[in-house]
């Protein structure tokens, strides 16, 4: 992440990443779009999320906060695995179809073969205690991981309290309320729309 | 119980079930466990805990890896093969569509404002999804404690996330957790 911290503010205040792309868009190449997936897919422990953000926002800088949120978003209400789908709305955004072939290659081949391998080895051996326990720091870890990359994406957001209220009530009715995901967006997104839509037509 | 037309049933259900998989793969999971658990009996309710236990932890795809470990039971590794590709083959050719349609119309005026009131509910079920895994890892306050320096190194350093990974599995080796 080489991001000067002026930078990172020039992003971080806008409302919305239409503007700033060319600021900080850095063009992708089919080959490098394959790496990088492939870094995301290896390193992906509890779902690729955190991986995807750091090297896509981060390292590569192909995509700002406001945009990787956005087809976060769409990826989230679409049907199938939410980071397939992620990874399928970056490639196509970066380099249309190739690029989401490519992404999705790059996610899911190599990594679904040591995937698959580790966790047949891990079914022969369940009742192996250092394992185990191995494994629960690496989610508690994992855990740790999501919930600061979730902070992350909200920095963006924090000069706007209704935001904030609303991403605390999605947290609460999924949390205390254990609504399904796909329920508290329906529940939500209508209502946060309309706010926006509210406030986007008093703001300058 | 490798039998073919079991794999091909298994496929073909997972195949629908992804296409109608709005909100993602957890969203079906119920209708799945009673589809291969209750109705085919083709592996375990252990199993299937298992394999979600599993799937948490290992690195790839998460929930392709689960079906495949579903399809693995039922019909090898043919079956895990073809359930891993059902699981996200019909969907992303869906989600591939949607997206070109989406972008088209980018600079609408319309679009700014539904990104705007999208993303905040969607940040706030990343962070609900982190806090249900930390539920679901914890075995005391030291875990606790490896979740909120994880958290830590994401928000406040630039170092890579493996090395918390690593410190998580380490002090989990040990015995310290």
């Amino acid at each position: 992440m080489g991001r000067s911290a002026l930078e990172e503010n020039k992003v971080g205040h806008s409302s919305d990443g239409v503007t700033d792309d060319a600021l900080i868009m850095r063009p992708a190449g089919l080959l490098s779009v394959f790496g990088a997936f492939l870094n995301i897919g290896l390193c992906g422990f509890g779902g690729g999320l955190v991986w995807a953000h750091r090297v896509v926002v981060g390292r590569r800088r192909w995509l700002s906060e406001q945009e990787f949120a956005e087809l976060l978003s769409l990826a989230q209400f679409m049907p199938g695995p939410n980071i397939a789908s992620l990874t399928v709305c970056i490639g196509a955004r970066l380099r249309g179809l190739p690029g989401a072939l490519v992404a999705l290659a790059g996610f899911i081949v190599i990594p679904w073969m040591i995937g698959f391998g580790l966790g047949v080895l891990l079914l022969r051996h369940a009742d192996n205690v250092v394992l185990a326990n191995t494994l629960t720091g690496v989610s508690a870890a994992a855990a740790g991981l999501m919930i600061g990359t979730g902070l992350r994406l909200l920095l963006p957001h924090r000069t706007r309290p209704i935001a904030l209220m609303f991403a605390a009530l999605a947290l609460a009715l999924a949390v205390f309320a254990k609504w399904p995901l796909l329920a508290v967006l329906l529940a939500l997104t209508p209502l946060s729309i309309a706010t926006a839509a509210y406030q986007g037509g008093r703001a300058p | 119980m490798s039998e073919p037309a079991a794999t091909v049933s298994l496929t073909v259900h997972l195949g629908v079930l992804s296409l109608l998989s709005f909100g993602g793969i957890p969203t079906v999971l119920p209708d799945l466990r009673d589809f291969v658990v209750a109705t085919n009996g083709w592996v375990s309710d252990r199993d299937f805990a298992n394999f979600f236990a599993v799937v948490q932890s290992v690195p790839g795809p998460n929930m392709i890896l689960m079906m495949s470990f579903i399809g693995w039971k039922v019909g090898g590794l043919a079956g895990a093969i073809a359930c891993a590709l059902a699981t996200f083959g019909p969907s992303c050719t869906v989600v591939f569509v949607i997206h070109g349609l989406w972008d088209r119309f980018r600079a609408a005026p319309w679009q700014r404002i539904v990104r705007r009131g999208l993303a905040p509910v969607t940040i706030g079920l990343v962070i609900a999804g982190g806090i249900a895994m930390a539920g679901a890892s914890t075995t005391g306050w030291p875990t606790l404690v490896v979740t909120a320096a994880a958290m830590a190194l994401v928000l406040g350093t630039r170092l890579s996330p493996l090395w918390a990974l690593i410190a998580g599995g380490a002090f989990g080796a040990l015995d310290l957790l």
